[in-house]
């Protein structure tokens, strides 16, 4: 390596070098402390008479990843474009939520399928044409390679993570008498209480991956913390059975350490068996054991589920604290962490509480991970009554300055807890502040794909709300392919902004993102966005534009494609979209929309059947403005008579038009005795 | 109409919060609002109809009362209410709260450009809570008492020999009091804003009691009289600097481990499948999908798929050996003859050895000492020719 960077020339002298000074090898060492190659030459002239001493430069190593991670850093984000995970296959560019989640879901399982088939069928995988080899690609050794019923045959299958086989083999061993150690046999304990006893299955891991990601777009919506204690209960999939292969090993154990003991109290809160983790816990102390640190935090995540009364939780929590004191255990991270999520359930005394628990770390010099401050902003921020923003602005402050390590699988909360809480609070600023730290350092990690969603959106309808139009816009720009897909709510959000600050003409720009995103067959959105079109008259290019998206809106309601229903018309869209026609002069598809009225047994509106006059008029259409009056007509409407007025007045008619109007009049009227008469 | 209130309260995300507070007491606080409401609800109704104006004299309310043709009992509230400073103070209050509310239609009809000037907003009505609670105490303190009376008990004061101003105080304080009890009683309730605030600061307390009360002091302080601290809820300032991250006690429970503790237990046996677990559990929050493609090559790299950077011929070789180690293998030659055909041969291996990528540094020096092993023991021999 040094040589390379000598260069080609410099090679030979190199070699010279080397060969006069490695020879007294002792003193190698030392050449080695300085001196770069340009001081070389210099020396190399100088040797013979002054035997000055001769340092090789020493090869600088480099961080395999450093090249990588410089490169890495020169690339922005293009707003534009989808995530990088979609680039593949631009046929599989997700264009919505929706989309984005069912593609990169597949795109994961696709890798999973790879890696179940060699993980089940290894014995089809055994060349080796790389060299040297990745060990990585080839197949894992998952079969257990010692026979035979001794303790290390039991080793390797603990190790392997077969719990079923594990605890034959250990049956066995007690069966024949053979003494298992306590490390083995705490080991083993430990695998079955970490799975609960159950085998552990590859596939099971990724249910549960799944399942971890999926709740968040639940949770954001719904900020019930009862959800969220269901789930808990679910995803720990086994439960803590009675008298299951954990429960009997410790019964038989001939001794027990502590190590026994915490390793079932961890697994029996982790499995939901709360009162036996307790009572594991007395029973640990009638023994005269002291539990470590993580039983201790798996006793006060069990806290809310041990006790009813805040207050007796709280209580509670605070005699396991002062047992570790006593026992002279100390509290880590996720000690308070847990006491905090315990704290989130218990109303007021947590609230007054959690400070105090603050400032015990910080007395203690543990520093706070996202999580803690997500444990804070729920519960000050979570509850019915809005809570004045000193706490969450504080805890910004101390996120700003840091840049964190996961630290707590709480901490990927923390991002969108915040913004829920800028958004309940209708704080702009604390959002922008929240959004800076997000964007601080490694800290965007944090949120994964539907976090990212649920954050963004929070955001976009804050400012939305917030903020001024070309601001919003901007933002909108920035994020709305490239980082988000915005939810039906967004984009109502942001017409009713655009309606706020009177920028109609961005619409049909918003519509084609509707159509991108999918959007195009809610009921709410077009609903809106024909009402805001058709409220008031604009420019002539503006009016063009609308009436072309109301002619994309038409289509929707008509489609006959094979997969898709068409939508149902409703008596409001179909008159705004009528009205949007006739605006536009486009007045054979006014009149189209006209006709839909009476199959769909709706009536239109006085406006609408004033504006698809004036239309006629500007076109020279009398016979729509005939045809109008004989719908108006037919349909028994009062306002018919003032029709026919109108167009007689402003409409140049023929002999025979004229007739025809006559003749409508005379229908409608004998139609009128009719129904009188029924 | 207090139930309007509170829906804005809601509606501008809690701008109202006097208002809203005021109703989120116990359900007898509200009774009793509720009662005061039924009670006034025809001269509400006439305030409303001839003035919206919060500077209402009584005069003025009496004439319209007068003027106005309704039904006899509404007169007669009229005259009944319009005696208690009170109870005019609560239509005084009631009329602000309805131009609070036309301010607020008016404000949306002008576009919802307003949404940017809630805060300022936020600050007036704010402002006006507390205008409304200077004007009860105001109306507490300055209750007119009967002229006459105050004058008998000037009298009865100056007959006596000892301190005359205070005498005739303590006389006036004896004869409001004597006056507030009957108000009360002849209303039938408490329809004193001061009372219904008490009330509710009162029933907050019990609901504490029974969960918090030792370790909940800080929040119960705020709640333990009500009319000292509620002023503060008004300001926000104020209230925040109660709760805040930087001041409070801490639990005292653990006291901060020595360095050497510490240490000694991080010295702990290898890690269970629980830390395991754990560690993978922990990365996997942070592990997103790369949003590049050096970063998935970052990626690959650390699964070991890719060649490291810096590419190099030295991919795969695990000994810690450097280039030269490899090539330059003349130190080696220490243990031979300095010259001679053994000399020669040698120097011809470790050439073609220095050439040699597939053997690790120790099988090279093996090599050699294998050679010179073997010259050792053909050492006679080669002598003897």
């Amino acid at each position: 390596m040094a040589a390379r960077r000598l260069g080609s020339s410099s090679w030979p002298q190199v070699v010279l070098l080397s060969r006069r000074c490695c020879l007294p090898g002792g003193k190698r060492e030392h050449y080695r402390c300085s001196s770069s190659s340009t001081a070389l030459g210099k020396t190399v002239e100088n040797s013979e008479v002054t035997h000055e001493e001769i340092v090789l430069p020493r090869r600088k190593t480099w961080n395999k990843l450093a090249v990588l991670q410089t490169l890495a850093s020169t690339v922005n984000r293009d707003p534009t474009a989808a995530h990088y995970m979609f680039q593949d296959d631009p046929f599989l560019m997700p264009r919505n939520a929706a989309n984005s989640r069912l593609f990169s879901l597949s795109k994961e399982s696709g890798r999973n399928a790879a890696k179940y088939i060699i993980k089940q069928f290894p014995q089809y995988f055994d060349k080796t044409f790389a060299e040297p080899n990745i060990s990585c690609l080839m197949p894992e050794i998952l079969t257990p390679q010692i026979e035979g019923v001794s303790e290390e045959a039991l080793k390797e299958r603990i190790h392997l993570r077969r719990v079923k086989d594990s605890v034959d083999l250990f049956d066995q061993l007690v069966q024949a008498g053979t003494p298992v150690s306590l490390e083995t046999t705490n080991s083993l304990l430990d695998l079955l209480c970490f799975y609960g006893d159950e085998e552990s299955t590859p596939e099971k891991e990724q249910e549960e991956k799944e399942d971890l990601e999926e709740p968040e777009v639940n949770a954001s919506e719904q900020k019930a913390p009862k959800r969220q204690f269901q789930r808990g209960s679910q995803l720990s999939g086994s439960r803590w059975r009675e008298n299951n292969n954990a429960e009997r090993i410790f019964k038989i154990m001939p001794e027990r350490n502590p190590h026994s003991y915490c390793t079932m109290i961890r697994g029996m809160v982790k499995h939901g068996a709360f009162a036996k983790a307790y009572d594991m816990y007395m029973d640990l102390l009638n023994e005269r054991h002291k539990a470590d640190v993580h039983a201790f935090n798996a006793l006060i995540t069990a806290v809310p589920y041990l006790k009813d009364r805040f207050l007796e939780r709280w209580e509670l929590a605070k005699v396991f604290l002062n047992h570790m004191a006593q026992q002279e255990v100390q509290p880590n991270l996720l000690t308070f962490n847990a006491l905090l999520k315990t704290l989130r359930r218990c109303g007021g005394v947590g609230r007054s509480m959690s400070l105090s628990v603050i400032k015990e770390m910080e007395a203690l010099d543990i520093e706070p991970s996202l999580a803690t401050y997500d444990h804070l902003l729920s519960i000050f921020y979570r509850g019915v009554d809005l809570y004045p923003s000193g706490i969450i602005s504080e805890v910004l402050d101390d996120v700003g300055k840091r840049s964190f390590t996961p630290q707590d699988p709480d901490d990927a909360n923390f991002f969108t807890t915040a913004m829920q809480a800028c958004c309940d609070l209708k704080d702009i600023k604390l959002a922008y502040r929240l959004n800076k730290a997000m964007e601080k350092g490694d800290n965007w990690k944090f949120l994964d794909v539907d976090r990212l969603n649920a954050y963004w959106s929070k955001f976009f309808s804050l400012l939305c709300m917030m903020e001024q139009i070309d601001v919003v816009l901007k933002w909108y720009k920035e994020m709305s392919p490239s980082l988000f897909y915005p939810t039906p709510k967004n984009i109502l959000d942001l017409l009713q902004a655009l309606d706020t600050a009177n920028h109609l003409e961005v619409i049909p720009s918003v519509w084609e993102d509707m159509k991108q995103l999918g959007f195009n067959r809610r009921h709410d959105l077009l609903e809106e966005l024909l009402s805001l079109m058709s409220r008031d008259q604009h420019p002539e290019e503006i009016q063009l534009a609308f009436a072309k998206c109301a002619e994309d809106i038409k289509a929707v309601h008509e489609q006959s494609g094979r997969e898709q229903v068409a939508l149902e018309w409703t008596g409001s869209a179909l008159g705004h979209v009528a009205l949007l026609f006739s605006r536009a002069g486009r007045t054979q598809d006014a009149w189209n929309m006209m006709e839909c009225f009476q199959q769909i047994n709706r009536i239109p509106t006085d406006r609408v059947m004033d504006e698809f006059l004036n239309c006629a008029k500007q076109t020279n259409c009398p016979d729509e403005a005939i045809k109008l009056v004989k719908l108006a007509a037919s349909l028994g409407l009062p306002s018919s008579q003032r029709l026919k007025s109108r167009t007689e007045k402003e409409f140049e008619l023929s002999e025979k038009q004229k007739k025809t109007l006559e003749n409508i009049q005379s229908d409608s009227d004998s139609s009128d005795s009719d129904s009188d008469r029924d | 109409m207090w139930s309007r209130v509170r829906g804005w309260g809601g509606a501008a995300g809690g701008c109202c919060r006097f208002a809203a507070r005021l109703l989120v007491g116990p359900a007898s606080g509200r009774e009793t609002v509720g009662a005061a409401r039924q009670e006034r609800r025809p001269h509400s109704k006439i305030q409303k109809l001839f003035s919206t104006s919060n500077v209402l004299s009584t005069e003025k309310d009496e004439s319209t009362a007068s003027k106005d043709s309704t039904t006899e009992v509404a007169s007669k509230s009229q005259e009944s209410t319009a005696e208690t400073p009170k109870q005019k103070l609560l239509d005084i209050i009631g009329n602000m709260k309805v131009e609070v509310s036309y301010k607020k239609k008016l404000q949306q009809l002008k576009t919802r450009e307003i949404k940017k000037q809630t805060t300022n907003r936020l600050e007036g009505l704010d402002s006006e809570g507390s205008m409304l609670q200077k004007t009860t105490e105001d109306t507490q303190r300055g209750k007119p008492l009967n002229p006459e009376l105050v004058e008998a008990a000037s009298a009865v004061a100056s007959s006596l020999p000892r301190d005359k101003k205070q005498t005739e105080s303590e006389l006036l304080a004896q004869l409001r009091r004597h006056e507030e009890t009957t108000d009360k009683q002849k209303k039938g309730g408490t329809i004193n804003i001061r009372n219904v605030i008490s009330e509710m600061a009162i029933k907050r307390q019990s609901s504490a009691q029974r969960g918090v009360w030792i370790s909940n002091r800080i929040s119960l302080e705020l709640d333990e009289d009500g009319q000292r601290t509620k002023p503060e809820r008004l300001s926000p300032q104020s209230f925040d600097s109660r709760r805040s991250l930087k001041v409070g006690k801490r639990l005292n429970i653990f006291t901060k481990a020595s360095t050497e503790a510490e240490n000694a237990l991080k010295t702990v046996s290898s890690p269970t499948i629980w830390d395991l677990e754990f560690a993978k559990k922990v990365a996997a929050i942070a592990a997103q999908p790369p949003r590049n493609g050096f970063e998935e090559m970052i990626q690959w790299t650390k699964e070991g798929i890719l060649w490291e950077f810096p590419i190099d011929n030295e991919a795969g070789m695990e000994d810690d050996a450097e280039f030269h180690e490899h090539i330059f293998l003349e130190k080696h030659l220490e243990g031979f003859p300095k010259q001679g055909p053994i000399r020669h041969f040698m120097e011809l291996v470790i050439c073609g050895l220095s050439k040699n990528p597939y053997l690790s540094v120790k099988q090279k020096i093996e090599h050699i000492e294998w050679f010179q092993n073997y010259f050792e023991e053909k050492k006679e021999l080669l002598q003897e020719i």
